[in-house]
């Protein structure tokens, strides 16, 4: 048999443009990008639980579940850029603060700029600008190399704040009177569960492109896809933007929550949670960030009041744990199992 | 004007000289590199396919000088290479495997390479539980997926059985057949020689052939390398 050879792209079938790419109409139809039960899942999680907490069962609840919310969009961000590609970024407090301390700035600005959407868009935008920067010289590094640079980054600015706070014009180590994200916690719940709702949407759909294809194809062997045409380094800089920019905005919620961004925004804290969540949920998977998120948040507000300081030393060992016994986190688990149960078995 | 042209290509790792002034041109359809083990094939395939860059020489694909070109660039151009020890995409599955590579290419016929290489009934399964034979079939589909001009392969058969062997050798026939054209690096010189046009051997980094099928075992340089001088086997 004698195949025929497929025609060559000619000018009337012009190559794909990004946008053919990225849509990628014809690897996957939206029923199958969104009908996913795992993303209804998570869809599902991040409406009722404002739901409940509107019922107000009890008094910190919404609070509780405001905090977990920003974690669930630090983990997203974190899972998008480092769980797909498999980069480790362990600078993600660095951009989560650059979001908190530009909210902040804003906020002491005027009256104009002190509008949520404001602060929000003017983080949002801020660190997309920072990770665009972060990641054009830093990318081209590999393994260590470039978790060790990033590693750095929240380090350096807890120092430039420390140092130069006074001649940055700042009223002390972060910004007070920062405007509330809601006026009252539950609405801030659901603010933060419509942000997370639409960041996994988006994060999803491009995941499911030929732009995530690409980034879980960096994770297995990046030099194949080199030697096979792909040039890996746009997709790379691309997607830790995005990130960069999910993880500002998140900045700019937590100091909204608390009215106040200071230095502790570049804290340990901030990378030891998300990743737990990312590493429970299953990494480069995205929807297990909304269930981990949940549970791991809710999980620490509930064994503080208990174990005070010593809960932290009980998170880290569960991380250790996990990365032991559960390195591919509950959701592969679980997908195996609506597998199963959606094959028919033999009578 | 050759499809592939290899002038005074020299490599060295350290104190080793892996490539010593190679120079052939490729015009025919199908051409196979051999030669004992520690030879150089793999390294002249790097080399050719932009993963090493030579110390000394050129290479011309298609008339355009890919010398210092990254691997991308080269494979950009229609020149791809397929690895020895396979190395799949294994949170993938196998058609999203070849979807990678097939969509850069603007006609995603992942359908049609799928049906080629005989990987249709795995399209769906992660490409991380196949079994090795399937593995090198996949290796060779991802290599396929851009629809190159010039396909690089590096072992293709090596660790296959010999069944499994001739199933991958009729499907490069029938590749070639079509119009696919490629150069081969093979140890299993008997399974691969009838598919070739001509032959290229090297010894110790150094061209000892460069000419047709028939003339191969017939040349003393062959049969040097591979059974040793006269002198040395006394």
């Amino acid at each position: 048999m004698v195949l025929d050879r497929p025609p060559e792209p000619s000018a009337a079938d012009p190559r794909p443009g990004w946008k053919d790419r990225l849509f990628n109409r014809r690897s996957y139809a939206w029923s199958k990008r969104f009908l996913d039960p795992l993303f209804l899942g998570a869809i599902a999680v991040l409406i009722a639980v404002p739901v409940y907490a509107s019922g107000n069962p009890w008094g910190s609840f919404a609070l509780e579940s405001a905090f977990a919310s920003i974690f669930i969009m630090l983990a997203l961000a974190w899972d998008f850029s480092s769980g797909m590609t498999g980069y480790l970024n362990f600078g993600l407090p660095f951009f989560f603060g650059v979001g908190a301390f530009v909210a902040g700035y804003m906020s002491w600005q005027d009256e104009v700029t002190r509008y949520v959407p404001f602060l929000l868009a003017g983080a949002f935008a801020a660190g997309l600008a920072c990770g665009v920067l972060f990641a054009i010289p830093t990318l081209r590094l590999r393994g260590p190399y470039f978790t060790l640079l990033s590693f750095l980054l929240p380090l350096l600015a807890l120092d430039f704040v420390q140092a130069f706070w006074w001649e940055l014009n700042m009223p002390s180590l972060g910004y007070w009177a920062i405007p509330f994200l809601g006026s009252t916690p539950e609405a801030e719940l659901i603010l933060l569960s419509v942000a997370n709702g639409v960041f996994l949407a988006a994060l999803c759909f491009l995941r499911s492109s030929h732009f995530g294809l690409v980034l879980r194809g960096i994770r297995d062997d990046e030099d194949a896809l080199l030697s096979q045409g792909i040039s890996t380094f746009p997709y790379k800089v691309v997607a830790f933007t995005i990130s960069s920019g999910v993880m500002a905005f998140a900045g700019a919620s937590y100091a909204m929550v608390n009215s106040f961004g200071g230095v502790d925004t570049f804290g340990f804290f901030f990378i030891l949670f998300p990743v737990l969540i990312a590493i429970l949920g299953g990494t480069g998977e995205l929807y297990g960030a909304v269930f981990a998120g949940y549970f791991v948040y809710l999980l620490y507000a509930n064994l503080f009041p208990t174990f005070a300081e010593l809960t932290l030393i009980l998170f880290v060992s569960l991380a250790i744990l996990l990365v032991l016994f559960l390195p591919h986190g509950l959701v592969q688990p679980i997908r195996r199992f609506i597998k199963f149960m959606r094959t028919e078995q033999p009578s | 004007m050759s499809l592939l042209e290899v002038s005074g290509v020299t490599h060295s790792f350290g104190g080793n000289r892996a490539l010593d002034a190679v120079s052939f041109k490729m015009s025919v359809d199908a051409l196979a590199i051999v030669g004992p083990n520690g030879a150089g094939k793999t390294t002249l395939l790097n080399v050719i396919a932009g993963s090493v860059h030579p110390d000394r020489g050129l290479i011309q694909f298609q008339g355009r000088d890919v010398t210092r070109l990254p691997p991308w660039r080269i494979a950009r151009l229609g020149m791809v290479k397929t690895y020895q020890v396979v190395r799949p995409f294994r949170s993938l599955t196998v058609e999203e495997n070849l979807r990678l590579f097939a969509e850069l290419r603007g006609k995603a016929d992942v359908d049609q390479i799928l049906q080629e290489t005989g990987l249709t009934e795995w399209r769906d399964y992660p490409s991380g539980v196949l079994p090795f034979g399937l593995l090198k079939r996949l290796e060779l589909a991802k290599g396929l997926a851009t629809r190159p001009e010039l396909l690089l392969l590096d072992e293709p058969i090596s660790g296959l059985s010999r069944a499994e062997a001739q199933g991958l050798i009729a499907t490069l026939a029938t590749l070639k057949a079509s119009g696919t054209r490629m150069v081969l690096v093979e140890h299993r010189l008997s399974e691969i020689l009838p598919l070739v046009d001509r032959v290229v051997a090297l010894d110790r980094g150094r061209l000892v052939f460069d000419g047709t099928r028939p003339d191969f075992f017939r040349d003393p340089a062959v049969r040097s390398a591979y059974l040793g001088s006269d002198d040395a086997s006394g």
